[in-house]
């Protein structure tokens, strides 16, 4: 059987700290013999030396030559796997979060043909001892999890996460369309609604290792309107 | 409608047209988007030049004034023109994302060969 390329994709906003450990810590788990890994950082215009130290160490990097927010980030590197044929795309952070050894369990059901999309979950698997987040962090993504049902009918337990893969159908959609802001749980609402198949399975994740998060307290009541809104927007929305 | 609101509805339409017109000439408006404008122009045309308009949907409508009318007209005129702009600003932040993404892509494909 052809292996199956695998594109990870490496948002980072000012991870000056972390990105290398994290490409390293890829770098070093890379190979096997269903499919071979290859990586892309996407620079989201960061302030600080995360593209300098991309291009000292030759880590593949497209910077962006302007600020985008996430959504826009994650979208070049599904592009990139797009123009580039890539089989599988992997959503990665670049802060350290992710556990590299779980990358294989988020590909795997897609190399099986199992799912057409898989998210990392830090809550299908209670009894492993993981990293929960915050429980004000916790409700709003009960919250959002409720709504999706709501929506689909279908239920998502880890709604936020950012550790995610598709297949290539997954990576064609998202080339062409992708939420600039809070994309996750809208990205998995539409898939949802078009009858795509998501599987949710356990992955590791920790605390940030350096750095700060994105999400600000402040910013949370926005955050959770705009994604509510954005959620029932497309379960309004007709079929095309 | 009294002869005062006539004369300043048909001022501030004067007004309104010389100031897009000037807009126009120097080029810091496309035309597509001065329709939005000149269609406000027509109507405090029309509300100053026929005023028996104003009055036959004041009755219609069962306005108090035809002064509290004409307000009402404009304030539904300048929701109109303002949604127009959000879908307008919308539309642009679209492109703006698409030309920096593909233009980064680009980049990052130059770089390569030249590292080769």
């Amino acid at each position: 059987m052809k292996k199956s390329r695998v594109l990870i994709i490496i948002p980072a906003y000012n991870e000056e700290e972390n990105i290398l450990d994290v490409y390293k810590g890829i770098q070093n788990a890379k190979e096997s013999d269903m499919f071979t890994y290859d990586t892309i950082i996407i620079n989201d215009g960061s302030t600080d030396a995360t593209k300098a130290i991309c291009k000292e160490n030759k880590i593949p990097c497209i910077n962006l030559i302007h600020n985008l927010g996430i959504g826009g980030a994650v979208q070049t590197g599904y592009k990139y796997a797009y123009d580039n044929d890539y089989d599988i795309a992997v959503q990665f952070d670049g802060d350290g979060q992710h556990e590299v050894l779980s990358i294989v369990d988020v590909i795997q059901p897609i190399i099986n043909d199992e799912a057409d999309f898989v998210i990392g979950s830090r809550f299908i698997d209670k009894t492993k001892d993981n990293f929960q987040s915050s429980t004000a962090r916790r409700a709003g993504i009960r919250l959002i999890s409720w709504m999706i049902k709501l929506v689909t009918g279908k239920r998502i337990y880890d709604t936020t996460s950012g550790f995610r893969a598709g297949n290539k159908k997954v990576i064609e959609i998202f080339a062409q369309k992708y939420p600039v802001e809070y994309p996750e749980p809208i990205t998995t609402t539409e898939l949802l609604k078009k009858k795509y198949r998501i599987k949710e399975v356990f992955a590791q994740m920790h605390e940030r290792t350096g750095g700060t998060s994105s999400i600000h307290t402040w910013k949370n009541v926005y955050y959770m309107v705009n994604i509510i809104l954005s959620i029932f927007i497309v379960g309004i929305r007709g079929d095309k | 409608m009294s002869a005062n609101l006539r004369f300043y509805v048909l001022l501030a339409g004067i007004i309104l047209l010389l100031v897009i017109v000037q807009l126009l000439r120097k080029e810091k408006v496309f035309v597509k988007f001065s329709f939005l404008w000149f269609f406000s122009v027509i109507l405090l045309a029309l509300i100053a030049l026929f005023p028996d308009i104003i009055s036959f949907f004041r009755k219609l409508l069962g306005f108090e004034t035809s002064s509290n009318m004409v307000i009402g007209i404009f304030i539904f005129t300048l929701l109109f023109i303002t949604i127009s702009l959000t879908i307008i600003v919308s539309g642009q932040k679209t492109k703006i994302q698409l030309l920096i993404q593909e233009v980064s892509i680009l980049k990052q494909k130059i770089e390569e060969k030249d590292d080769k």
